[in-house]
């Protein structure tokens, strides 16, 4: 596993490719789990905005309370690496050996199908995201800056998510159910992802938690990048522990990755 | 017949199948109005089988061996005809039809796959409200018979498919049903396992006088087990009665194999031989031939006479022959 | 009681197939009290800014909260367990070990509503307790016997209608295996976390007569504080009535439809 794993070859194209036509497949089936994705933070936009009226909670009024929320849905669904749980069955259940078998890295494997959920989740989610704004008429006061910084949050966001879950599903390898964790994490985020309420309404000892673990930055940060909630500082002080984090996870997924392959061949599955 | 437990009376079961075109705009159609072509599974068949015998069901795949077993149990509503088995409608499911039938089939497991045998055997217990003493004697009469204490107490996810097959035999006898049914029992056992469970099968009619019908699609079983059994190809019965007999009615030939003394056979040339016998293999000094039965005889005793013979046997053609025939031709 | 002694030796079985997994104990522990964490925060969170939200205050929403956790509690006890075995791509449907279901000598529907039970739901059932506990002393009002039991039978019409719903899902697997309705359905029974009168209106009245599932909670809850209407009273009844009868003639039609189809 020592082989560059980030280099694309075609073999991983052409397996990114076939996985994504598969999927499309079964694209009903991916559209139900989209919607399941949906409901949650959609109750609490609905709540928050129902609880806003007219007037406004710490300085957020209605329409932006439905702003964040609706962006938020969109990068909930966006950096939600479901591959994750396949991981940990592959290796669970032993199908880990067709990968190993395959000329090139096992990382696309989880890749290709990161990519095809995707674009498969995001054709069934936009549509509708767009007909929400119509319905519920969100306010966002939009700046360049914000909009800029925007794209890298939302990078760093998808890849602390995906490495994150990745070298928890790994712990498969010494632990025969680790899905156990990653419903545990998703609780995690949901709790301090600024799903429940935007991290800025949450009360003190909890708000120091969110802005110091690395759940905030899967979903909420670029969040409140792009809706204009951070000053200079703080966006700037969001980017580094978020990529400290990102860098912590890779090199978890990493080493787990080689001891946890020397294990499974030394065990024998 | 006096103490007939199965009737069947011009039993049929017609399966509407959905037809669908391939791409979306078909499939969008077939949703809104489907079209079923019909496919017949069974076609008006009948027999009668009188309380102990055990009959076996054969057939090539497809043919309508599980369809009728289906239906004889109740798990099938057939289309038309009648059926009677202990004195029930299977199909109505009546809670006392179900206590007195039972069911093992080779593909599907009733066990609980996380826990002991024992456990699940307990769990079965009470759903068929056997009570706790017969319980306890039907349990260590069947463990005893299939020698399988050892396996009681293991998680059924850690026995091999022998062991898993023998729980099954167990779960489905413990509330001594006077019918039971057996779709593919031996299927993917190994030759002494298989050799077991027909041993354990036949004690078991022979002692507890339970009626049993089964399918299977090894000859050997249907050899060792059924003095009778009903031929079923594309939805009709075929045959009914002794495997024997099957054989001869459907294949009357011998099979004779000779060898000749070294010296006699030109190369590559065959002798000449009587009329009404067919090559079926010729190779160095061996020679198979089929011959007419009648003529078996007559036959043998001429080429004593003409050929240089150094060893002649006759046989009857495998049942697995006969039975190849019948399944790619019907038995035409 | 033969019912009875059944769902006992159900509940034996499973329980000890759970301990088969044992080790998730801990980790299941911890995601049910984070779970609870989760709804509880998320309550105070918004009652910590606003004093009420269309007449529902901390308490009474806390009570809302509480009735979901006892009813979740009580699904994933044996009502979701028993179901999840039919359905999905390992179900009995799809794999055909359905047969030996249907040739058992109990009733259909019994069986396959109370064959699996699932020890970790005893747990939340304790924490959805707690909190309803929590809730009423937060009401600070004293309820009386009565009370209790008015309480206590919205909850079963409740839990009725939440079971006869899922039994019509688990029926409709039988006309087309492996879809998820039940997915769809979870994703609009997670909105039972809090009052129907708190969403804007079109979805109130979806959630309300459409997809009931705000009757499943929030109408316990107002039996607390004595706010259930004599009308409301007698339609969440007729409701779960009818939707019982619905489900259980939809699941004997999709049994019928199974033995005339399967091969």
């Amino acid at each position: 596993m020592t082989r560059g794993i980030f280099t694309p070859s075609r073999g991983g194209w052409a397996l990114i490719r076939s996985t994504w036509l598969s999927w499309m497949q079964y694209r009903s089936f991916f559209f139900i789990l989209a919607f399941g994705w949906m409901i949650p933070p959609l109750i609490y936009l609905l709540v928050w905005s129902t609880a806003a009226g007219e007037g406004s909670i710490s300085g957020m009024t209605r329409g932006a309370f439905v702003a964040y929320y609706l962006i938020l849905i969109l990068v909930n669904q966006i950096t939600y690496a479901q591959t994750n749980w396949t991981v940990g069955d592959l290796i669970r259940y032993g199908q880990i050996n067709k990968v190993l078998l395959r000329p090139i890295p096992p990382l696309y494997d989880a890749l290709a199908s990161e990519f095809a959920g995707k674009v498969v989740y995001l054709v069934f989610v936009v549509p509708i995201l767009v007909i929400l704004a119509f319905v519920l008429k969100p306010e966002l006061d939009l700046t360049l800056l914000n909009a800029l910084a925007f794209i890298p949050a939302l990078i760093f966001a998808w890849a602390l998510r995906f490495f994150w879950g990745y070298w928890l599903a790994l712990l498969a390898f010494w632990a025969t159910r680790a899905d156990a964790l990653l419903a545990l994490q998703d609780s995690l985020v949901f709790l301090l992802a600024g799903q429940v309420a935007p991290i800025a309404l949450l009360p003190g000892a909890l708000k120091t938690l969110a802005v110091i673990l690395p759940f905030r930055y899967m979903v909420a940060f670029p969040v409140e990048v792009i809706t204009g909630q951070l000053t200079r500082p703080e966006m700037l002080t969001g980017f580094a522990i978020q990529v400290g984090w990102m860098v912590a996870a890779v090199i978890l997924y990493a080493l787990l990755w080689r001891y946890g392959l020397k294990r499974y061949s030394a065990v024998g599955g | 017949m006096e103490n007939t437990i199965i009737r069947v009376m011009e039993l049929t079961k017609t399966y509407r199948v959905p037809v669908r075109a391939e791409g979306l705009g078909a499939s969008l159609k077939s949703l809104f109005k489907p079209t079923y072509s019909e496919v017949s599974a069974v076609q008006a068949i009948s027999f009668e089988i009188p309380q102990g015998e055990m009959v076996g069901l054969i057939g090539p795949n497809g043919a309508g061996k599980t369809t009728t077993l289906k239906m004889l149990a109740g798990l099938l509503h057939p289309t038309s005809g009648q059926v009677s088995v202990a004195g029930y409608e299977p199909w109505q499911r009546q809670p006392q039809y179900l206590r007195r039938i039972s069911m093992v089939m080779g593909n599907k497991s009733q066990m609980l796959w996380d826990i002991p045998p024992l456990d699940s055997f307990r769990v079965l217990g009470e759903i068929y409200s056997v009570p706790k003493k017969e319980f306890e004697r039907n349990l260590e009469e069947l463990v005893q018979l299939l020698e399988m204490k050892e396996l009681l107490t293991k998680p059924v996810r850690n026995l091999s498919l022998g062991e898993r097959m023998k729980c099954e035999l167990t779960a489905s006898l413990l509330h001594r049903p006077s019918v039971l049914f057996l779709d593919e029992p031996t299927l993917g056992l190994d030759v002494s396992m298989q050799l077991r469970l027909r041993r354990f099968l036949a004690d078991y009619n022979r002692s507890s006088g339970t009626t049993v019908i089964l399918t299977s699609h090894y000859m050997a079983d249907v050899m060792a087990l059924c003095p009778r059994v009903i031929l079923i190809h594309h939805g009709k019965i075929l045959h009914d009665g002794e495997l024997g007999t099957l054989a001869r009615r459907l294949m009357p030939f011998k099979i004779l194999r000779i060898t000749l003394k070294q010296e006699s056979m030109a190369e590559n040339e065959l002798p000449e031989l009587p009329d009404g016998v067919e090559v079926l293999e010729a190779e160095s000094n061996n020679l198979n031939l089929r011959v007419p039965r009648d003529e078996a005889a007559a036959i043998t005793a001429k080429l004593l006479e003409t050929l240089n013979v150094a060893d002649l046997t006759i046989e009857d053609p495998s049942i697995e022959a006969v039975i190849d025939q019948v399944y790619t031709d019907g038995g035409q | 009681m033969r019912p009875f002694r059944l769902i006992g030796s159900f509940m034996r079985a499973s329980f000890q197939e759970d301990a088969a997994y044992r080790t998730n104990f801990f980790i299941s522990l911890f995601t049910s009290l984070l779970n609870l964490l989760t709804g509880v925060l998320g309550i105070l969170v918004l009652f910590g800014q606003i004093d009420s939200v269309h007449g529902w205050t901390l308490a009474s929403t806390l009570a809302v909260l509480g009735v979901y956790l006892v009813v979740s509690a009580v699904r994933g006890l044996f009502i979701s367990p028993s179901f999840d075995s039919l359905s999905g791509m390992d179900g009995e449907i799809w794999s055909g070990a359905f047969d030996f279901t249907i040739l058992r000598p109990v009733n259909a529907q019994f069986f396959a509503s109370f064959r699996k039970w699932r020890l970790f739901a005893l747990l939340d059932l304790v924490l959805g307790v707690g909190v309803l506990v929590a809730a009423v002393i937060q009401l600070g009002v004293v309820l009386s016997v009565w009370q209790v039991l008015f309480f206590l039978f919205m909850l079963v019409v409740g839990m009725s209608i939440l079971y006869a719903i899922l039994l019509i899902f688990a029926a409709l697997i039988f006309w087309s295996p492996g879809v998820l309705f039940t997915w769809v359905f979870d994703g609009l029974f997670q909105m039972a976390r809090y009052p129907a009168n708190i969403y804007p209106g079109w979805l109130r009245m979806v959630l309300t007569w459409i997809v009931p599932v705000g009757v499943i909670t929030t109408f316990p809850a107002r039996a607390l504080t004595d706010s259930i209407t004599p009308v409301e009273l007698v339609v969440s009844m007729l409701l779960a009535a009818a939707l019982l009868v619905v489900a259980s003639i939809l699941f004997r039609v999709g049994l019928r439809k199974y033995a005339s189809a399967s091969s």
